[in-house]
């Protein structure tokens, strides 16, 4: 029962994010539990928190999974972890390329153009490059074994970057991007001028976001592993 | 359209959710279809062994 009880939760949950994040109405003084206040300069447009920000959560959720259980390859060898690390960096560049796209979208809209190398934007296209390298060094590999090593390695040295590109760096320096140094009405992305009900819905859909990555992976390294103990039947015969 | 958009933000907001949706789309779809050659391959073992 409890088996597929979360499953139900987790739709229900992302259900009501959905509905919540669109219809809320957005109000100068909101005083009802369901009233999002007015942001100056972000108005209507300040409902992406929503959806964008989870999407650039779970690139960091993915990342730091997936460089844990590098670290658990390197040390047990086991191939099932380095199936376990490649999904979740698989599904971090999924995110990744969410994020960026979403960003781009609304950027559009808030700033005039889809891109314009805001801090923002240039820490996640680095971030995109140097986890795409590691698909290009996964493919060149033919030995298991030494894939799962190099990648594992590659992993552990790339996740370095992620706090610096995600919350380091577009923090520190000037931009347009809500929560640069030089924003005036934003401040840190979190807690800028949220209420009650704005918090609890952006937290609901980071908490949704997050369950349906991880029923994402783990679908995701399952079939890995599978089809490797398969292939491994079918050789011995 | 882009008057309508930024004067309706509300349907940016709308395409944005779009958009992820059909990431998470894309995403099940290639996963169903690394099962599909994961099935096919036991099928095939299955046959090699009889």
């Amino acid at each position: 029962m409890l088996k597929i009880s979360w499953k139900i939760f987790l739709f229900l949950l992302l259900a009501f994010v959905s509905i919540a994040g669109i219809a809320f109405p957005i109000v100068e003084n909101p005083h009802a539990w369901y009233e999002f206040p007015l942001i100056p300069g972000l108005e209507e447009n300040a409902k992406i928190i929503f959806f964008h920000v989870p999407t650039a959560w779970l690139t960091v959720v993915a990342f730091l999974v997936s460089t844990v259980y590098s670290f658990k390859y390197l040390r047990t060898k086991n191939l099932d972890d380095d199936a376990k690390a490649y999904s979740s960096t698989q599904l971090g560049m999924v995110f990744c390329i969410l994020a960026t796209v979403t960003g781009a979208v609304w950027a559009k809209f808030a700033w005039g153009s889809f891109w314009s190398w805001d801090p923002r934007q240039t820490s996640i296209f680095a971030l995109l490059l140097i986890y795409g390298a590691l698909f290009a060094l996964r493919s060149s590999i033919e030995s298991e074994d030494k894939r799962a090593t190099l990648s594992a390695v590659y992993s552990l040295i790339a996740f370095v970057t992620v706090p610096f590109f995600i919350f380091i760096m577009p923090r520190i320096m000037k931009g347009l991007h809500p929560g640069s140094a030089d924003d005036t009405n934003a401040g840190p992305v979190v807690n800028f001028k949220m209420n009650g009900s704005m918090q609890l819905i952006f937290f609901l859909s980071l908490i949704g976001f997050t369950i349906l990555y991880f029923w994402m992976w783990r679908l995701s390294y399952k079939t890995i592993i599978y089809r490797d103990k398969l292939d491994k039947k079918l050789i011995r015969g | 359209m882009e008057s309508f958009l930024s004067n309706n933000a509300i349907y940016i907001v709308m395409i944005i959710v779009l958009i992820v949706w059909a990431g998470i789309f894309f995403y099940l779809f290639s996963l169903d279809k690394r099962i599909k050659n994961v099935e096919k391959e036991l099928k095939e073992g299955v046959k090699n062994e009889k």
